[in-house]
């Protein structure tokens, strides 16, 4: 009995520890703006802006690349992405774009990028982006010249239903404050001297009772840390409270989240060695606390109050819907790291060769794991030998291709021609990792 | 009596729209049946892009956004009207 419940035991801490590590300030500087701009982009940024680049009149000149950069403004969430998918081949620019559409969505969205550049490293994150909308052109180019004569029948019997005629417009101050938070995320997480430079250090004038000290050594937590988390603890009732009800009215709780949120950004900035008081003050916490202040006058002043609703809605939604399974997905992949032996990993994927690429990539097809999940794995292979190469083609194929978005595609576009994209995400994402892991060791 | 749909696949959206609906129904004493339909087949029926979408009398009033309870107010009003 022992021995098990020992074995157990270690387990939940390696769990702990990982969640920990997630929760950790350079995490949460990119986590926490990241979902707010995707809200901010849900909210305020009306699909038409995109969409009207999708039309059956469009030209490949510019459907194609509107298709691949589409993701970004229109399928954050994934709920979205099925429906205009099945409008864009029926009623608008044909199977290639939706196609195109299909793979890349998923994976260029403002979530997923920030967070493989905070978990993983920028390198892999800027790959994900080149490499994903180039190959998702490549590939719905490739699937538009096989079922082309499918394609021009069916472009004969289509009718043109004007859906994607709408244009928008937008006010100024909405782009404005979209580069602001784009800022707000960028300052958080880049690596350069005047950022990272510490100015002022401000040593807190009390000492933490002994017990306390040791407690937080122990689960290798500083005081910054732990106060982080303790926060994020306390957002959730307050966020619940103010947000569930956002959109019929504002109360007190409304504030109080919004004002806990901006504090944590800002309380994430300053860096604090492990066990001590001192807190450095950075170049990223004075650019967030100048970026902050802007966001807040420009919003105050130019946004309705309608709009401010549906951008925190929107936030909220979102949180709700991926957050709590990222902390269990962070927490089980922390698990699972004792569980399989390093030298498997290794001795499969430690080498960037086509087997190991075709190993990962395959690996993503049969796991099927929620939205943004896909990083913390791909975290836990890396610490365990997974070579950079295949680590990028399972990040690139795990979002695009698992069984229940097969199952579904499916249904939309028959089998022959689902079959015949599987093929292809699985043929260029091998390759995305291989050329990757090649580019790795040239450089 | 109107004829309402909720097109969604039963994201977090979707419920807030049918919330939102069924709030404005009442509030303004209509005789109204509500439909949430998730079939994706179904829902492409209809001319929209994105869900959640908002069907009054068949008619597409809203699609892509979570419209706010004065908009859909006017729509069930002019439908109603419409309707009369």
């Amino acid at each position: 009995m022992e021995p098990l419940l020992n074995t157990i035991l270690s387990l939940i801490e390696a769990g702990w520890l990982s969640l920990l590590d997630y929760l950790a300030a350079h995490v949460l500087l990119c986590l926490v703006p990241a979902f707010i701009i995707a809200g901010y982009i849900s909210a305020m940024i009306p699909k038409e802006v995109i969409t009207r680049y999708l039309g059956p009149r469009a030209s490949r000149w510019v459907s194609y690349p509107a298709a691949a950069f589409g993701g970004f403004i229109l399928a954050v969430c994934s709920c979205t992405v099925l429906p205009l998918f099945a409008g864009i081949w029926k009623r608008g620019a044909g199977l290639g774009a939706a196609i195109t559409f299909l793979f890349v969505g998923p994976a260029v969205n403002i979530l997923a990028i920030a967070y493989t550049g905070a978990a993983i490293g920028m390198d892999v994150a800027i790959a994900r982006i080149v490499l994903s909308i180039s190959f998702g052109i490549l590939i719905g180019l490739i699937m538009a010249y096989i079922f082309r004569d499918q394609e021009a029948l069916r472009a004969a019997e289509m009718e043109d239903s004007g859906i994607f005629d709408h244009g928008a417009r937008l006010q100024p101050a909405v782009w404005i404050v979209f580069l602001l938070l784009m800022a707000v995320l960028i300052v958080g997480t880049l690596q350069v001297g005047f950022l990272t430079a510490t100015w002022i250090n401000l040593s807190l004038p009390v000492e933490l009772p002994q017990g306390l000290a040791s407690a937080l050594d122990r689960a290798s937590l500083n005081p910054q840390g732990a106060l982080l988390i303790l926060l994020i603890v306390l957002i959730a009732p307050v966020a619940y409270l103010g947000l569930e009800n956002v959109l019929e009215k504002f109360n007190r709780w409304t504030y109080l989240v919004v004002i806990m949120v901006g504090a944590t950004i800002l309380f994430a900035a300053p860096v604090v060695e492990t066990g001590s008081l001192v807190f450095g003050i950075t170049g990223r916490f004075f650019g967030e606390l100048i970026l902050l202040a802007l966001i807040g006058v420009i919003v105050a002043r130019y946004f309705e109050r309608d709009q401010l609703a549906s951008w925190l809605w929107e936030t909220w939604k979102f949180v709700k819907q991926i957050f709590p399974l990222l902390v269990l997905g962070v927490f089980l992949a922390g698990v699972v790291k004792m569980l399989i032996p390093g030298t498997l990993i290794q001795s499969l994927t430690g080498q960037n060769t086509i087997l190991a690429n075709l190993v990962a990539v395959l690996f993503g097809v049969f796991m099927y794991f929620p939205t943004l999940v896909e990083v913390p794995i791909a975290r836990m292979f890396l610490d365990l030998g997974m070579s950079r190469g295949p680590l990028l083609a399972y990040l690139i194929a795990d979002p695009a291709l698992s069984l229940q978005s097969i199952l579904v595609t499916g249904r939309i576009l028959g089998r022959q021609k689902t079959w015949a994209y599987v093929s292809l995400v699985t043929v260029f994402s091998v390759l995305a990792g291989y050329l990757f892991g090649i580019f790795l060791t040239i450089v | 009596m109107l004829s309402i749909k909720v097109l969604g696949s039963g994201c977090a959206n979707c419920k807030k729209v049918e919330q939102i609906t069924q709030a404005a129904v009442q509030e303004m004493g209509f005789q109204a049946e509500i439909v949430k339909v998730t079939d994706y087949s179904e829902i492409m029926d209809y001319p929209i892009l994105a869900t959640p979408g908002l069907v009054v009398n068949e008619q597409v009033v809203c699609a892509g956004r979570v419209p706010t309870k004065p908009e859909v107010t006017t729509w069930l009003a002019n439908a109603a009207l419409q309707e009369s």
